[in-house]
């Protein structure tokens, strides 16, 4: 029982580590909090099914769709987040909670309020290993972290963009100064973080149901983990997506269910008392 | 001698805004206090205005802690405490409503102390997120702790808002839709009074300190961490008694509802939209967004009119950060 509990912590981890991937880049390199985080994630996810289920197109072949829907609509949000005012943080947070209100009705103008999913009946499926119980599904979710993970790192550590990138999440004057271009490292941050949210979204789709509101709860998990790593650490972000599943199936096993949607509260919670610094903390790993 | 003149024509300029804005005050409560008359007891545009109201008092007391510069985006805590409080003890204990309100508003008080204790030592952004989590926490006790609250069932059978007996003179503010609205408008005149009281007390001018500049505030002999904490509580207790309204209006509850993130999101954003730092600015744009909301964008679109809050919020941080009522009024 406790390696089924593990297993499934550990993809339900890995699950939101891609829900947070494009947050914390968004916010490590342009300090922006995107509140409409969850709401983009939905989005995408609905944009899939609606493909899907509409078109009967393969659910493969939805994903492209979908990064074309938010990578726009993160283009247009750049331009907005780009006029705001000291203090960015804060400014951010108010902006992108009116894009997130904002979102939340027109999705539940276009596709109702009804629960959604996308059933993909091969997900479900076991894998055949003796001894514990795992589908298809978890190992897909673990295994495309690691993939999406492995490329941002190559990305990330590999090129000399990746470089430019991460100067400019150390810090931004220094950045400038050395003759990076800090507003085109934002709109790039931008535009990975909409691939990231469009590669995740269908996923939501697929093991979460989709309905307007539920965008906060992806929201909130990205935040937690976000601050948990530290900015711009990789390693320590797929760390705190695991502590963060882990935390979470544990819950579940040992208290029900419905106490679930407290555990990443409580963690950033208790991770913001101790560290009021929030990020300038060195985290975990 | 020009700056004697500057002088002479800003006072006078200053002593006609004063005026207009008296007259302008006026003019306004005296429309809501006959608005019954006006439109004849219409039931479903006084409920509308009833809400607005609900709504406008909710912005005054956010703007409480408003004022001080942070931004919550949890009041809903609060509200959920205060509607909970005060429904479980007039269901349970068989409280009069005048009893349960306060009480209730001193149970979100107390909430705001746990609020403080965690939050108050982040500033800006980091204390609008853990204020944002914060929620959740009284949100999923109370959906869990099912042998009090019911769980997510909610709470029905909740009494309407309480008679108030002077000697032989009953009034019933349960009674019709004409004589809640006549309570919640005193109740958010007294949320006025109060927060008009507060800012411009010694108070008001340490939590414009703080805001302006946290550690010269300190530096000038402000107790900041004790404003800041006040203004947390008042704003949290006063969240509460709307809250605690909002259950003996409607007179059903539910974990998702009034701890949902429309309630922490609706005070934020009239208050924001008015001008957060204004008196008058929050009230304003809930008695004016709420009731264009209702009338025009619901009739056209009945799934996502709340669009236009969000709208509005983008424009306003944009464009008029501090508000309508803060451009109209302080930065000309």
């Amino acid at each position: 029982m406790w390696t089924t509990i593990f297993v499934s912590g550990i993809s339900l981890g890995s699950f939101y580590v891609l829900v947070a991937l494009g947050f914390a880049l968004i916010f490590g390199v342009t300090r922006n909090f995107n509140l409409a985080h969850g709401e983009l994630l939905v989005l995408a996810g609905y944009s899939s099914y609606w493909l899907w289920k509409v078109w009967a197109f393969p659910f493969v072949l939805t994903f492209p769709f979908a990064i074309l829907v938010i990578l726009l609509i993160c283009l247009g949000l750049q331009r907005l987040f780009s006029r705001l005012r000291d203090p960015i943080e804060l400014n951010s947070i108010v902006l992108s909670f009116g894009v997130a209100v904002l979102i939340q009705n027109s999705m539940l103008f276009c596709f109702s309020g009804d629960y959604r999913l996308i059933r993909i009946p091969m997900l479900n499926q076991r894998f055949h290993i003796p001894g514990f119980y795992i589908s298809y599904g978890q190992l897909t979710l673990f295994f495309s972290s690691l993939i999406i993970l492995g490329i941002l790192y190559v990305l990330m550590y590999q090129t000399y963009l990746g470089k430019a990138l991460r100067a400019t999440i150390q810090d931004k004057d220094a950045a400038a100064l050395a003759g990076i271009n800090v507003a085109a490292m934002g709109t790039l941050a931008f535009c990975i973080g909409a691939v990231l949210i469009g590669l995740a979204g269908p996923l939501y789709g697929c093991i979460h149901y989709l309905y307007p509101s539920t965008g906060n709860e992806a929201t909130l998990v990205a935040i937690t983990i976000t601050i948990f790593a530290g900015v711009g650490r990789l390693g320590s972000i797929i760390l705190a997506g695991w502590i963060l599943g882990l935390a979470e199936s544990f819950t579940v096993v040992l208290c029900g269910a419905s106490w679930r949607e407290m555990v990443s509260a409580v963690l950033l919670l208790t991770l913001l008392a101790f560290r009021p610094h929030g990020i300038l903390g060195k985290g975990e790993g | 001698m020009i700056q004697s003149s500057f002088t002479k024509t800003f006072q006078d300029n200053t002593k006609r805004r004063v005026t207009v804005d008296r007259a302008g005050l006026f003019l306004g409560l005296l429309l809501l206090f006959t608005l019954p008359l006006l439109v004849q007891s219409n039931d479903y545009i006084l409920q509308v205005f009833t809400h607005a109201l609900l709504l406008a008092s909710l912005a005054l007391a956010w703007n409480l802690l408003g004022v001080s510069g942070s931004i919550s985006l949890g009041h809903a805590a609060f509200f959920g405490v205060g509607a909970y409080g005060s429904a479980l003890l007039s269901l349970e204990q068989g409280l009069s409503p005048w009893i349960t309100i306060p009480l209730a508003g001193l149970f979100a008080a107390g909430l705001g102390l746990m609020m403080g204790l965690i939050c108050l030592r982040l500033r800006g952004a980091y204390f609008a997120l853990a204020t944002l989590a914060f929620v959740e926490i009284p949100r999923v006790i109370t959906g869990n702790w099912d042998a009090l609250t019911k769980g997510s069932l909610g709470l029905v059978g909740i009494s309407g808002l309480p008679t108030l007996c002077v000697g032989d003179w009953h009034v019933d503010f349960g009674a019709g839709t004409t004589a809640s609205y006549y309570l919640v408008f005193v109740y958010s005149l007294v949320l006025l009074g109060v927060v008009t009281f507060v800012f411009r007390s010694n108070m008001g001018l340490a939590l414009e300190a703080i805001r302006d500049e946290e550690i010269a505030a300190e530096a000038v002999g402000i107790h900041v961490t004790k404003y800041r904490l006040l203004s947390l509580l008042m704003s949290a207790f006063f969240t509460g008694v709307s809250g605690a309204c909002y259950a003996h209006l409607v007179r059903y509850i539910e974990p998702g509802l009034v701890y949902g993130l429309h309630f922490s999101a609706i005070p934020m954003i009239l208050a924001i939209c008015g001008g957060r730092f204004t008196i008058l600015g929050p009230a304003l744009a809930a008695m004016v967004l709420y009731p264009v909301d209702q009338f025009i964008f619901h009739p056209l679109l009945p799934a996502g009119h709340e669009f236009l809050y969000g709208a509005v919020l983008i424009l306003t941080v944009l464009f008029m950060p501090n508000g309508f009522w803060g451009r109209l009024r302080n930065a000309s």
